[in-house]
């Protein structure tokens, strides 16, 4: 017996973005990454192809991140005290973006200084061909004060620059409209609040198509569900046709499960449990993959071997395309 | 439309003040102004008052009909407070506001309502909460407060069913089934009980300025779904105005023209139309924009009327 397939036809689709500037276009990066462009809910593959496959970047930090699990900081061994050799290796396991996450602090006490920050940046750019995505901690002071320098010195890149939240992304948006950068906005998952800020940034005069959101998620058993739903209600609006839905989403999934008790201790926990290093690989996949289902574009990780292993999922995801 | 007069609440700083120092000029007045606004009852929230209710209820009571004669509703959680407040009642029929279908609620509450002839809002929320689905709140309805009423010979005639509004902001989906709820609600019982809504809570965590439009939109639409009788501020004119152009069917201006076709919409259980909108004008593409956040098809931003 035949069976029909019911499908949508969905008048609204998710904005075309591309991270990075080739020489061509006015920046240095050996290639470019295009995400977004979606027209139906992920992996619906009978209702519309998927115009760009989801992408996956690698975190990185400009020094040691001493607050780390050491299961990473023993991984990626001694390239993590040199941002350009880090880099490098990510992109060797196969990266399809770098995402340099600067913290509240330099090598001190003290917030890094901004042309420390900017040479972190150069170094990380001169070491890899890959499209960067450039993160202050989230304080306003100190997002600002890197960042203007960081944008002013790499203009024509199209880095994303971040983080813009509601009560601070005017300096960044105003930097990243200068000198030709994309810009990454955060919100603490909610859907008005993700809606608001894109509609603030883009009053200010950037084009839809230079917006990346996060509109954050939890770890897998720390909240995921809220973020997927978040997640999937932004994706709903975004075909249904609200254009301040339609950006490309990047979630962090590295960071929210490698500070999980589950990946970040390896003593004094259950034996059930099972190896440490594949606990925490399993979890960042896990978590990786259904926020992938859930609509996400680029997944921000930690360690290679999820690196690995989510591209896996996505080639197993995508397999249909070709069929 | 019925008003019951929200704006002695014990959430306003003002009132907050005044109760602080039992001024009872303060409450006179602001009950005097919103009677003389159009008002019909008065609505009293005094929170739950726990540690001097006995001696508040009666006061607040006392002091507002020395002023005016339209009925009370006795708004708080404090089931002895409201029955010292009913017992000070020397005027109108009084209001309880409100029992819910939590057990322990709805085995005491109505007994005072019988007790003291007021009438009694019940809300359609049970237990765990409130369900988002206007099928599931009518269902409260139905199944648990309406037989209790009947359970102790309480006039389902003074009975006031409140589906609960809740905000745009943050509770988007429960919008437009609670437009349903007030459709269903009317056919339920014969006789029908009465149906009312905290109109203004729809705006709840709305900037300021766009609080009216919302609420005003709202209303537009609930009239078409049937609602007679709501706690709101008598003291919004334009609001007024969209109660008079429904009531009076008055399309003689076109915004009114547009909020007449919205409430007729809804009351053929259509959706209110673009077809209906003049896009050229500013006001009406207000309109039609907070229209679709109301029906939860374009999801709710402080900055929405930017967009």
């Amino acid at each position: 017996m035949p069976i029909d397939i019911p499908m949508d036809n969905w008048p609204g689709s998710v904005k075309t973005v591309t991270l990075g500037a080739t020489s061509d276009q006015g920046g240095t990066r050996s290639s470019t990454v295009t995400i977004g462009g979606d027209q139906s809910l992920p992996f619906m593959h009978f209702e519309k192809p998927t115009a760009n496959r989801p992408v996956i970047a690698m975190e990185i930090a400009p020094a040691r991140p001493a607050e780390w699990s050491p299961v990473l900081l023993e991984t990626w061994s001694e390239v993590v005290d040199d941002p350009g050799a880090w880099a490098n290796a990510c992109e060797e396991a196969g990266a399809d973006l770098i995402v340099l996450q600067f913290g509240l602090k330099g090598a001190g006490d003290e917030p890094i200084a901004a042309d420390l920050a900017t040479s972190a940046v150069k170094t990380v750019l001169g070491a890899t061909g890959l499209p960067l995505v450039v993160l202050g901690p989230g304080q306003a002071e100190i997002d600002n004060a890197i960042l203007v320098p960081i944008a002013d010195e790499t203009k024509g890149e199209r880095l994303v620059l971040g983080l813009c939240e509601d009560g601070n992304y005017r300096t960044i948006v105003a930097s990243a409209m200068a000198n030709d950068h994309l810009v990454l906005g955060r919100t603490p998952m909610d859907v008005n609040l993700a809606k608001q800020l894109n509609i603030l940034m883009t009053d200010m005069g950037l084009p839809l198509d230079r917006i990346v959101m996060d509109p954050t998620t939890g770890a897998l058993g720390y909240g995921i569900e809220y973020g997927y739903s978040v997640m999937e209600r932004l994706r709903l609006a975004a075909l249904q046709g609200d254009a301040m839905t339609q950006l490309p989403m990047m979630v962090n999934p590295g960071f929210e499960t490698w500070k999980t008790k589950e990946s970040k201790v390896g003593e004094g926990v259950p034996e059930a449990w099972g190896e440490w290093t594949e606990r925490g690989v399993n979890w960042e996949t896990l978590t990786a993959v259904s926020l992938i289902e859930a609509g996400a574009n680029v997944v921000v990780l930690r360690h290679p071997d999820s690196l690995k292993r989510v591209r896996a999922a996505i080639d197993d995801l995508m397999a249909f395309e070709t069929v | 439309m019925y008003i019951i007069g929200e704006n002695i609440h014990i959430i306003s700083e003002k009132v907050k003040a005044a109760l602080a120092e039992r001024d009872a000029g303060f409450f006179q007045k602001l009950a005097v102004a919103q009677v003389e606004a159009g008002a019909q009852a008065l609505d009293l929230n005094l929170g739950p008052r726990k540690k001097d209710w006995e001696e508040v209820f009666p006061w607040m009571v006392k002091t507002v009909e020395e002023a005016v004669d339209v009925p009370l509703s006795l708004d708080s959680t404090n089931l002895q407070g409201i029955e010292a407040g009913l017992q000070a009642i020397t005027k109108a029929q009084p209001i309880i506001n409100s029992v819910s279908a939590e057990d322990e609620r709805l085995e005491a509450v109505p007994l005072v309502a019988k007790k003291y002839n007021a009438k009694l809002v019940a809300l359609t929320m049970g237990k765990s909460g409130i369900p988002v689905s206007a099928d599931e709140r009518v269902n409260i309805a139905i199944e648990k407060l309406i037989p209790r009423m009947l359970e102790i010979d309480f006039p389902v005639s003074d009975l006031i069913i409140d589906p609960l509004v809740l905000t745009v902001s943050g509770c988007q989906e429960y919008a437009p089934e609670l437009i349903e709820a007030v459709r269903t609600l009317q056919v339920v019982w014969d006789p029908p009980p009465a149906i009312s809504v905290g109109l203004s809570n729809v705006s709840n965590a709305v900037p300021t300025k766009n609080r009216s439009l919302i609420n005003r939109v709202y209303c537009a639409m609930l009239m078409g779904s049937g609602l007679q009788m709501m706690i709101a501020d008598p003291f919004d004119e334009a609001q007024k105005e969209v109660i008079r152009v429904i009531e009076e069917r008055d399309d003689s201006t076109p915004v009114g023209k547009l909020y007449l076709s919205i409430s007729d919409r809804v009351a053929a259980m259509e959706e209110p139309s673009v077809d209906d909108v003049d896009m050229s004008d500013p006001e009406q593409v207000k309109i039609w924009k907070t229209v679709q956040i109301l029906l939860n098809q374009v999801i709710y931003a402080e900055s929405y009327l930017q967009q």
